[in-house]
């Protein structure tokens, strides 16, 4: 959970309700503080009056184009950062969006965990990542400098994929990641119409046999359906 | 607006008829008078010269010295134009001797010119006092010891009244000629182009419902017929890909019906009674898995409707197909490795492994292939790779997979392709995953100017050639470099 110093506040313009619903309590679950208007007349009123740090806009809206609202608040100059939710999700929409003035853009559908990863990408982008040059989850050291990994003083031979797995599972510090976060930032995969889930369980299972099999302690876990973490067990 | 552009092109076709027939009519009715013209004066002329030369014969000067004409010559007229001559005689200096009675003492050409009748006869058009025209030719005689100058002519007004008649009853037979014309050419053309009415009507009537209507042709061979023929043809294409698009929508709903019917289940059963957070969770995560399919079955599909729309030779690069390849090797390697597959390359030396398409769909194609080969191989058999070159008309990469699996039956060569195909084969079907990576592969390949076939000889496993296009000198296909 997020130690934010006030609570960051988010806004979501979405006009699926069940799709708003969820996301309002899992963001608030997150340690946000959270808004949701389904149309773009009471997001504009929201976003004046709340002032939020992020805007989740769906750009299929009743009455009005999000990607008009999105223009109007760049022209407005208001000062937040926006991720568009979307189901126009090829390139060029892609481009469209990024050229009005988003920050970010995810189609749906999308894993949850991957929302929750871009929006705190998004709202710390300001901060400076941790110069360190080792990673600590549990008993297992990451030197990133070295690209060498250790546990109990017993380093393993990672070949160069599964130290980039283990290093971004390291980085998310204990959430789940997604079989497509790691197929987009580790494989660099841009198609989702590729067959890397088996690729990916086969990797998480190989890395799994070093990381983990030798020690009592099991620190990658699958979460079914959601995808992979690492972290210590809760006691 | 269709009937008036139709009716347009009738009035077009007749008005064009019309007009080159009138410029052809008036040219011919120029010529024609422009001839006769010419054809009569030279006749007047003519006659004017027998004229004179039978007049001097009947001249004689009397015993008073005056110039006389035998009056016997009016009892034996040689034409019915003598009746109408016109004559004066003058002398050389110009005093006339004689003027005809015809010309009511008016002159015949005013005075002598020089050396008038000498050489020539000097045939001329006059103006008379009274306003009338007459065609004159000038003689020189010598009769008696004295020379006189002969002037004879004939009026002009009897004969250009002709043709000023004759011009009229042209001028007035001109349009109506025209009318009439125009009249037959717009029924004609009308009846020319009747089919092509009818054509349109049955087109008019034909919808998405019933595309298995086809024009009636009335006669195959001419022009219109020929457009029948060629409309036809579309029309069956449409048909075609119609079924085909009907029966794919089909195919995708069953497909998509599939998974949400496992998911609907699970989710109905784990809410059956009260269970434990374990038995929700499973659930749930089983839930979440099965979306995941239905969402790639989407993206395939979206990526298969990409594929369709690719305009050839747009987004098309330059590039090795060895080294693309061996990037997709390299992110399935850990498949490879974990069945022990021992993979053999053979001719990604080949210097002219290049190839002309779409980078980006390309490589999701070979994946589909690679993944499909390295999934049906057993463990620790070899995966052979081998890259040639195929020249027909054009210079192609081609590019071979062959596996060691179970194969495919001759009867699914080519079935294997198509969108949501499942193998007869239970044992196949069962590894099988949305069923549209080798479509997806197919429309690629094919669209990028290549082509993608099992190769039928093969006696163990299945081998898969991809043909791609690559760039060579003759085909200019170097310009998307």
């Amino acid at each position: 959970m997020p130690t934010v110093q006030a609570q960051l506040r988010v806004l979501i313009i979405e006009d699926d309700k069940k799709l708003a619903n969820a996301l309002v309590a899992g963001i608030e679950a997150e340690g946000y503080n959270v808004g949701h208007a389904p149309t773009a007349e009471e997001g504009f009123f929201q976003l004046h009056s709340q002032q939020p740090d992020l805007l989740l806009l769906d750009l299929t809206l009743p009455h009005r184009n999000g990607l008009d609202i999105l223009r109007q608040i760049r022209r407005e100059g208001i000062d937040v950062r926006v991720l568009i939710l979307t189901s126009h999700n090829n390139v060029e929409d892609r481009v469209e969006g990024l050229n009005a003035g988003a920050d970010d853009y995810l189609g749906k559908p999308f894993s949850f965990p991957e929302l929750i990863a871009r929006i705190e990408a998004l709202l710390r982008r300001v901060l400076p990542s941790t110069a360190s040059s080792s990673l600590k989850i549990g008993d297992l050291i990451l030197n990133t400098r070295e690209r060498t990994a250790s546990r109990r003083g017993v380093s393993f031979e990672l070949t160069a994929r599964e130290f980039d797995v283990l290093l971004y599972l390291a980085e998310s510090r204990g959430r789940t990641v997604s079989r497509e976060m790691l197929a987009k930032d580790v494989w660099k995969e841009s198609s989702r119409f590729t067959p890397l889930d088996n690729v990916i369980d086969v990797q998480i299972a190989r890395l799994r046999k070093k990381v983990d099999d030798p020690f009592e302690v099991k620190l990658l876990r699958t979460i079914r359906g959601l995808g992979f973490s690492l972290r210590e067990p809760e006691a | 607006m269709k009937v008036t552009l139709r009716k347009q092109l009738r009035t077009r076709l007749t008005l064009w008829y019309v007009a080159v027939l009138g410029v052809i009519l008036g040219f011919y009715v120029v010529l024609v008078l422009s001839f006769q013209y010419a054809l009569v004066t030279r006749q007047i002329y003519h006659d004017e010269i027998q004229e004179v030369v039978t007049v001097e014969g009947l001249l004689f000067f009397d015993s008073h010295g005056a110039l006389q004409l035998q009056q016997n010559y009016f009892s034996h007229p040689r034409s019915h134009l003598l009746i109408d001559r016109l004559m004066e005689i003058r002398d050389l200096s110009g005093v006339v001797l004689y003027r005809s009675p015809t010309l009511n003492g008016m002159s015949l050409g005013g005075p002598s010119l020089p050396r008038e009748g000498g050489e020539t006869f000097n045939e001329r058009v006059v103006k008379l006092a009274d306003g009338s025209h007459a065609f004159v030719i000038s003689h020189i005689h010598s009769m008696q010891g004295r020379t006189v100058l002969i002037r004879l002519g004939y009026s002009l007004a009897a004969f250009r009244e002709r043709m000023l008649q004759f011009l009229g009853i042209l001028l007035i037979a001109l349009p109506v000629t025209l009318l009439v014309a125009g009249f037959a050419g717009y029924a004609i053309a009308k009846r020319a182009l009747s089919p092509l009415e009818q054509m349109a009507a049955a087109a008019e009537k034909i919808t998405a419902t019933n595309l298995n209507d086809r024009l009636e042709i009335e006669n195959p061979d001419d022009e219109l017929g020929h457009m029948g023929r060629v409309l036809n043809h579309l029309l069956q294409r449409l048909e075609d890909s119609f079924v085909q698009l009907q029966r794919f929508t089909a195919d995708a709903a069953h497909e998509l019906r599939t998974p949400l019917a496992s998911l609907r289940t699970v989710g109905e059963i784990a809410l059956r009674g009260e269970n434990t957070v374990d038995v929700y969770r499973e659930a749930i995560g089983s839930i979440l898995e099965e979306s995941l399919t239905v969402n790639q079955t989407i993206e395939g599909l979206l990526l298969l409707a990409r594929a369709e729309a690719t305009q050839p030779g747009r987004e098309r690069t330059s590039f090795s197909l060895v080294e693309l390849t061996g990037e997709v090797l390299s992110v399935l390697e850990v498949l490879i490795e974990e069945q022990q597959i021992v993979v053999e390359q053979g001719g990604q030396k080949l210097t002219s492994a290049i190839v002309v398409a779409d980078r980006r769909l390309v490589r999701a194609a070979i994946m589909n292939i690679l993944h499909n080969a390295i999934k049906f191989a057993p463990a620790r058999s070899t995966l052979r790779i081998d890259f040639t070159t195929y020249e027909t008309t054009q210079r192609f990469v081609q590019l071979s997979i062959h596996d060691r699996g179970p194969g495919i039956s001759p009867s699914e060569y080519e079935k294997v392709f198509d969108r949501f195909f499942t193998s007869a084969d239970q044992e196949i079907a069962s590894k099988s995953g949305s069923g549209i990576g080798l479509s997806v592969a197919k429309l690629v390949v094919e669209r990028n100017g290549g082509t993608i076939f099992f190769d039928p000889t093969v006696s163990e496993g299945a081998r898969c050639v991809v043909r791609l296009p690559s760039p060579d000198a003759k085909s200019g296909a170097g310009q998307y470099a």
